[in-house]
């Protein structure tokens, strides 16, 4: 039988973009991915993340060309179970970017996952492990994934250019998701944060905590932020240092800013002669910094912060087919892709509406109805 | 009928003073009192007789209970239909000639007092004041029976009583319970065969029984006595009306899962000329029928049971055909509401359609319309042809399109207005051609003018919620396009001709009123003839130009609009991808000829102009947004931020919140509007907190109200199913809106003290209200979550409605399918419904699937593995070819070649997935003429499985070439040194026992050393070792597990799409080819079953070499005594017995004797008998012949007649 392809084009959110094809199971054929630049096709991480993919599935088909502009993927079955060989994500993205769509995947497996994830564990572009076991983790725990099973073990720490972190990730199964009603924000109640430091003086963390404690402590006294100083093999292969911060309202929302600081990658200096000698930001302007980045999530309302509004949309419309309702700040440019995306995959749209004494958006949807297909009934 | 009647006062029951009844009556409220008196029962009498006495036996008791109480739990399942239920399907299935359309003749009669003449697809009836019925007659064939089995709510099989059970009704019961099981009656007619009253009291009796082990004791089984006037009698048919219409329906877990409609209307609408042009094109079909199920999404793909999968060119929302009475208080149903609609059995003169609407006129109604010549000879004498008539004439024939014969004919009707619609050419006919042009154009002025409003009301913003509420019988989905034409529409829609005619004064009364105003409307007319059927003869097509007419309107009201959030986030710049970068291509393409050679940057820049897309189509996939420094929160005042943290000023938090949420709901606007301006003015911080705080106490209090309000709707619904008495009652109120009428306050005093009996019950065990009360829980969680739902969906607009939840179950719609195989239009019978069922996520794709399956015990043979089979999984059937399989203790799947006798087997086959759960029906054999039962067997879809990994027994043998020591070279069992290569390490046997090991392919071929000969070397001879040495005359075996492959073969059964009384013909067994071909069975020599002869082993005698003898001591030195002549003195000895054993000798003799004869005798006797019965049995064989001989001489004669026949339609 001749299979149906949707066709797509452009490497714009490739990664929901193969989740929601999995979980929808559609087949997807991607035309010029970045065909016009410099450096054209999938980039190393979109093809590790390929290869995670494979892994965890059976009977996937990808097929690239060789210029890597043209991707045909045909999604198989997830499997899951635990994989006794650890991923290497490379180091041209962080964990985080694998991890997210992966959480996602590993919900609707045959068997629960254990995966060990080699590779940058903080970066300042994508979100650090850390927010993802603060945040992510207690998120999926509201749409009725058992605590148990669920968890994101750091091993070791690893920041760019050359990483050597690895995290074990592990995920129960779920049946299906249940809606959530999830509007009121709260106050935020407490903050928590963790700083981390490798190769470098743990000096760093405690000027980092001190100026961010600055800015909290005329709001709020509830304030503690940890340290993690790793040093030798699990400090991974390169100096860096950074910070997360999450702050929890009444009402158990969860609200995180994050950054971490190391010296650039050799591709992006290849591009920016100059800049390669630069120093690292002083930790007094990262800590100072990333506060006032948690104020401005906070400031916008909404029960999730920006980073994490893909995830919620794409928690809510994986539920089942009830009405789900939830709040966010402004839409980030990534949460209005993840509607989209959710839109031409899985042919549901949310009831988005301004709420302009708030300065938030309330969104409301039905679920898509998933249910775990490949798992064995007995 | 005379039942359903309102207007009949019935008289009031009486009951009786005196006679048997009374003193009955007495007695029993004599004893009830007694009891009463008594203090209830005889436990309160002496309650030390009925204490336990051992606490085993007390223990036992209560594990009973429970157990019992455990069995009686379901868990609840979720009902996520809305709307309005559609009709439920009432499947009459029966073997052939055992009444099943006489039964359908009698309900309709029964319902509508109406005569069916016959029965053809569905028949749609409006039973009750809540309900609505649809009959359907089973077609004889195996097919219809596994499709009617998918839609079918109730299942009436029609049993011959004279006849007694036969296989369709056992096969239907079996697809029936594999495909979820609906209700099922059974119901017994040609009871009027037996003149016997005892006979016949007997086989109910029987029947009865067989029917209650088939389904479960105390099954309905319904018994017609016989016939009167050659129909029912009146008042079983009654009786069983009844029972139908009090049937409760359970959810079946795939139904309500998947969106399925039975199409009760099919129409062919392909452009006429392109099936002249080309008879065997591709056709565009429309199927009508009730969504069911679960709700239909746009961009659902469908699968059309017996054709295929197909995306949905366009649904279409129509009003019902068959609408529910409004819910107005009266008892029965008015005979106005007594709706009939059955498109397919020619029943009904007016039929809706998106744009137009259908008129059948019968023939003898209208003369002029037939095409025979002496006719209208008759009529141009009488006199001149009417215009109207010559024009119907010639668009009769259709040999043209009607644009082109428009052209030739040389009436020139409408010379000065050339763009006129064609509906006015057809209404001509009728009346004058000047006043019908006014009457079209006013109509068309109506319609604007009911635009003009409607486009008013939408501004308000008010117009979903007034929709709903003037409008409840107006059916929901009605598109707002034709919102208005369907108003017109609904009062007409009851079938009979007075309506139609009120239809039309309808018509004339608008025209009456805007007489005035002509233009404008003739310019936005445009002359576009759509394609119609010629049978149903075209009437009216202002609908369909007057919504075109509109769409412009609509439009320019769109755009006037401001675009909201929601349309910036699903703008159209994503609504489909490719056709933007069709568009993005060509204007490069333009670009290209200015100048070939541009920098990337101004590409970019172009691409980021077209359109929000084009310019992300390579962004980065980040989800972390850039960070942006620009507030420094700790510089400023922090007033704003300060409020967000729990030290902060609570109640001006609080404040905000209350205002957002007040917002939200227009309700509440007025109520908290003058907080707005509170907010804003910072002075009077004291005053306003006060109030704040009032507020949010208020707000909490409106939160908590909604709760409250939410779960009283939960607990009434969930009321409601329990206590059936009008559970429509309560639906309607929560249809209509929030206010609460009495009938409300009502069922809380019924309620309540259920409740509170509920909380002080203590007769009940523990253990049973614990489980109750979660139970209760779990139920009261999924009503409430269903009431949110409702309530939010009410929230939503129509349109956005649509969007999110798609059309509801229960609307009637109009699915457009195209590029159908001709053959379905051409083959399509009316007996046959079809099912048109939507396909779940992934289930469209093909994959690999494990079942558990058992054979029927009914179906003689086992099954093969990979001999093709024919199963119905979900709405399909295909022909796949599974590969049986068990698993063994180690958790190895181990290949069967055949199913196991009477126990489940695995079996995996390839084809569009189903998923886990699903139930499978398979069948071999699809022929009619069968007489053994068809249903080979059944199974459930356990997972998705690819990776499983079959393995079958391998042995491979050899024989050694070479032996060392304890190394031997071993031949003929590998081909290449590659395969021993593969085989490196493997463990071996010698048939003595002798354990080895594959080392490496020997290196060079030492038997019979060809290099020296210039051949070769002969490849695939392994060095193996042992643990002894082995002799040249072992075999060495390898034992080792080889993997199956599934075949991936599916093949869907495409019955639709030829004849139906043809069988569908597939993949043939190889049983069935070999036959065909007349091929023996393959007979593997080795493979036979036969007696062990070993041949002797002769030993050759032992030779001592000389030398060695001469060293032996003499004992053992071998001795050449030459052979004696004479016996021994050993041998030759006499044996004398002494006089007791000679004794004993003796009688052991007698007794040897006496047996040997009483045997012998034995002997004599059993052959006599076995002749004796041998002869018997040869004469019973003779018989057994003749009588099959016999039989099957009427087959074939029966199956030569109808192939014959068959051959002679075709031709």
């Amino acid at each position: 039988m001749k299979t149906e392809y949707k066709r797509l084009k452009g490497s714009q959110s490739f990664r929901q973009r193969l989740l929601l094809a999995t979980l929808s199971s559609t087949p997807i054929i991607i035309d010029d991915i970045r065909a016009d630049e410099t450096w054209p096709g999938l980039h190393n991480h979109e093809i590790s993340l390929l290869r995670l993919f494979e892994t965890v599935s059976d009977d996937c088909l990808v097929q690239i060309n060789e210029t890597g502009t043209k991707l045909k993927y045909k999604p198989g079955i997830i499997m899951g179970g635990t994989q006794h060989r650890p991923h290497d994500c490379g180091v041209s993205r962080s964990i985080a970017y694998f991890l997210e769509p992966l959480i996602l995947l590993g919900l609707f497996a045959k068997k629960p996952l254990t995966i060990t994830l080699k590779g940058i564990t903080n970066d300042f572009k994508d979100p650090s492990v850390d927010t993802f076991k603060s945040t992510a983790l207690p998120m999926l725990k509201r749409f009725g994934v058992p605590a148990e099973g669920l968890s994101l073990k750091i091993e070791s720490r690893g920041v760019p250019p050359n990483g050597g972190g690895e995290v074990v990730l592990s995920l129960p199964v779920v049946q299906s998701l249940s809606a959530v009603n999830w509007t009121e924000e709260g106050f935020v109640k407490k903050i928590r944060g963790i700083t981390f430091s490798t190769k470098v003086s743990a000096q760093f963390e405690n000027s980092m905590i001190r100026a961010a404690r600055g800015i909290f402590n005329p709001l709020l006294s509830d304030v503690h932020i940890f340290t993690d100083h790793r040093s030798g093999p699990q400090a991974g292969n390169s100096p860096g240092y950074g910070i997360s911060l999450v702050a929890e309202t009444t009402t158990g929302c969860l609200i995180s800013a994050d950054t971490a600081v190391s010296h650039a990658r050799h591709e992006e200096t290849a591009g920016l002669e100059d800049d390669s000698k630069k120093d690292l930001m002083p930790p007094e302007d990262v800590g100072c910094g990333i506060a006032n980045i948690l104020l401005g999530e906070i400031a916008q309302g909404g029960v999730v912060d920006s980073t994490h509004q893909g995830l919620l949309f794409l928690l809510c419309a994986l539920c089942p087919q009830d009405f789900s309702k939830i709040r966010v700040g402004k839409l980030s440019q990534h949460g209005i892709e993840t509607l989209r995306n959710i839109r031409d995959f899985l042919n549901l749209k949310f009831v988005i509406k301004p709420d302009p004494q708030t300065q938030s958006v309330l969104l409301k949807g039905m679920g898509y109805g998933m249910k775990n297909l490949s798992r064995k009934i007995s | 009928m005379a039942v359903n009647d309102a207007d009949q006062s019935n008289r009031p029951h009486r009951s009786r003073h005196s006679g048997a009844k009374k003193a009955k009556s007495d007695k029993k409220k004599k004893k009830q009192q007694r009891q009463n008196d008594d203090g209830g029962d005889e436990k309160r009498q002496n309650p030390k007789a009925f204490a336990f006495s051992s606490t085993n036996k007390a223990k036992r008791l209560q594990s009973r209970s429970v157990e019992k109480e455990q069995r009686r739990l379901h868990v609840p399942i979720v009902d996520r239909s809305y709307g309005e239920p559609p009709p439920y399907v009432v499947v009459v299935q029966g073997p052939p000639q055992v009444g099943k359309s006489l039964l359908i003749k009698s309900l309709v009669k029964h319902y509508t007092k109406h005569n069916l003449p016959d029965v053809r697809g569905p028949i749609t009836i409006v039973s009750g004041k809540q309900r609505r019925v649809q009959f359907v007659e089973c077609p004889n064939d195996i097919n219809g029976m596994i499709d009617a089995a998918k839609f079918a709510d109730l299942a009436l099989l029609l049993i011959d009583g004279s006849y007694g059970f036969e296989m369709e009704t056992f096969e239907f019961l079996n697809i029936l319970q594999t495909h979820g099981f609906p209700k099922v009656m059974g119901v017994l007619t040609h009871l009027d065969k037996f003149k016997d009253a005892k006979k016949l009291r007997k086989r109910k009796q029987e029947l009865k029984r067989r029917f209650w082990t088939e389904i479960y004791d105390g099954a309905k089984l319904f018994y017609l006595s016989g016939l009167i006037h050659g129909k029912y009698v009146k008042r079983e048919v009654h009786n069983l009306a009844r029972f139908i219409s009090v049937m409760k329906f359970h959810p079946l877990s795939w139904r309500t899962s998947h969106p399925y409609v039975l199409v009760d209307r099919f129409e062919d609408i392909t452009p006429p000329e392109k099936v002249h042009a080309n008879n065997k094109c591709d056709r565009k079909i429309t199927l009508y029928g009730y969504l069911r199920g679960c709700n239909l999404k746009k961009g659902n793909k469908v699968h059309i049971a017996g054709v295929g999968d197909y995306s949905l060119t366009a649904v279409t929302a129509l009003p019902d055909p068959c609408p529910l009475p409004s819910a107005a208080k009266k008892k029965g149903l008015r005979d106005k509401e007594k709706l009939f609609y059955a498109p397919m059995s020619g029943v009904g003169d007016l039929l809706y359609d998106k744009d137009a609407v259908y008129i059948n006129i019968n023939d003898h109604l209208v003369q002029f319309s037939k095409v025979d010549d002496e006719n209208s000879a008759m009529a141009s004498k009488g006199k001149d042809r009417d215009v109207g008539e010559v024009l119907v004439k010639s668009l009769q024939n259709t040999k043209y399109s009607i644009n082109e014969k428009l052209e030739n004919s040389f009436i020139n009707i409408f010379g000065q207005k050339p763009e006129m619609s064609s509906e006015a050419v057809a209404d001509a006919l009728a009346t004058h051609k000047d006043n019908k042009h006014d009457s079209e154009e006013d109509a068309s002025d109506r319609d604007q003018h009911g635009k003009a409003t409607e486009t008013g009301e939408d501004s308000d913003g008010s117009e979903s919620s007034d929709q709903d509420e003037a409008g409840a019988m107006m059916g929901e989905a009605s598109s707002s396009d034709d919102r208005d034409d369907d108003a017109t529409d609904m009062k007409a829609i009851p079938g009979d001709l007075k309506e139609h005619v009120e239809f039309k004064d309808g018509r004339r009364r608008r025209k009456a009123i805007f007489g005035n105003d002509v233009d404008q409307s003739d310019m936005m007319v445009s002359f576009e003839l759509p394609y119609r059927k010629e049978a149903s003869f075209l009437y009216d097509d202002d609908m369909g130009n007057v919504s075109k007419w509109k769409e412009s309107l609509a439009e320019r009201t769109l755009s006037r609009k401001t675009p909201s959030l929601m349309q910036l986030v699903y703008g159209e710049s994503t609504v489909n991808m490719i056709p933007i970068n069709k568009k993005n291509d060509s204007s490069e393409d333009e670009e290209s000829d200015d100048d070939f050679f541009k920098p990337i940057e101004e590409v970019k820049k172009q691409s980021m102009k077209n359109g929000l897309n084009d310019g992300m189509v390579n962004t980065e996939d980040c989800s972390k947004c850039e960070p942006s420094v620009d507030q420094r929160w700790d510089e400023k005042d922090n007033e704003g931020i300060r409020n967000r943290f729990v030290t902060g000023n609570l109640a001006k938090a609080a404040l905000r919140n209350s205002l957002s949420n007040g917002n939200t709901k227009e309700e509440n606007d007025e109520v908290y509007g003058d907080f707005e301006d509170l907010e804003t003015g910072e002075k009077y911080d004291n005053y306003q907190t006060d109030d704040a705080v009032a507020t949010t106490v208020h707000k909490g209090d409106d939160a908590e109200a909604e709760q409250r309000r939410l779960k009283k709707l939960a607990l009434r619904a969930k009321f409601d199913s329990q206590y059936p008495f009008s559970p429509s009652l309560a639906t309607i109120i929560i249809k209509s809106g929030y206010s609460l009428p009495i009938f409300q306050i009502i069922v809380y005093k019924i309620e309540t003290p259920e409740k509170d009996a509920g909380n002080d019950e203590k007769s009940k065990p523990h253990g049973q209200a614990n489980e109750s009360s979660y139970f209760d829980k779990l139920k009261e969680e999924i009503e409430l979550r269903k009431q949110m739902n409702i309530a939010e969906l009410n929230d939503l607009d129509e349109d956005t409605r649509l969007e999110i939840e798609g059309f509801r179950t229960g609307t009637y719609l109009r699915l457009e399918v195209h590029d159908v195989p001709c053959e379905m239009v051409e083959y399509f019978d009316p007996y046959h419904p079809i099912l048109v069922g939507g396909i779940g996520l992934g289930e469209e794709n093909v994959g690999y699937m494990q079942a558990k399956l058992k054979r029927h015990r009914f179906h003689k043979k086992v099954l093969k593995t990979r001999d093709p089979i024919i199963v119905s999984v979900g709405w399909r059937r295909y022909q796949t070819t599974p590969v049986y399989a068990t698993e063994d203790l180690n958790g190895r799947l181990r290949m069967l070649k055949y199913t196991p006798e009477h126990a489940h087997c695995f079996a995996f086959f390839g084809g569009p997935l189903a998923p886990p759960n699903t139930g499978i029906v398979a069948v071999q054999n699809l022929s009619n003429n069968q007489a053994t039962f068809r249903i080979t067997a059944t199974a459930v879809v356990l997972e998705y499985n690819h990776a499983a990994r079959i393995v079958k027994k391998i042995k491979l043998v050899g024989y050694p070439c070479k032996i060392f020591k304890k190394t031997a070279f071993i031949k003929d069992m590998f081909t290449s040194d590659l395969e021993v290569a593969r085989f490196e390490g493997a463990a071996i046997r010698t048939v003595s026992g002798i354990r080895g090991q594959v080392k490496k392919a020997a290196k060079e071929e030492i038997g019979n050393q060809p290099k020296r000969k210039g051949g070769q070397t002969k490849e695939g001879i392994a060095r193996c070792t042992f643990e002894d040495k082995i002799l040249m005359s072992d075999i060495v075996f390898l034992r080792a597990w080889t993997q199956v492959e599934v075949p991936d073969f599916y093949n869907p059964l495409t019955t639709a799409l030829q004849p139906r009384d043809k069988t569908w013909l597939g993949m043939r067994t190889v049983a069935e080819l070999r036959r065909e071909h007349n091929l023996p069975i393959p007979l593997n020599k080795d493979s036979f079953y036969k007696k062990v002869e070993r041949k002797r082993k002769k030993y050759n005698p032992l030779v001592i070499p000389k030398s060695l003898q001469e060293k032996l001591p003499f004992e053992s030195k071998p001795k050449n005594t030459p052979k004696q002549k004479r016996k021994s003195l050993d041998q030759k000895r006499a044996v004398v017995m002494e006089s007791a054993e000679r004794k004993i000798c003796r009688l052991y003799q007698h007794y040897r004797l006496i047996a040997n004869n009483s045997e012998k005798k034995r002997k004599i006797n059993a052959e006599k008998k076995r002749k004796e019965l041998e002869k018997e049995r040869a004469k019973d064989e003779l018989l057994t012949r003749k009588r099959q001989r016999e039989e099957r001489r009427v087959r074939y004669r029966a199956q030569d007649k109808q192939n014959k026949r068959m051959r002679r339609a075709e031709a």
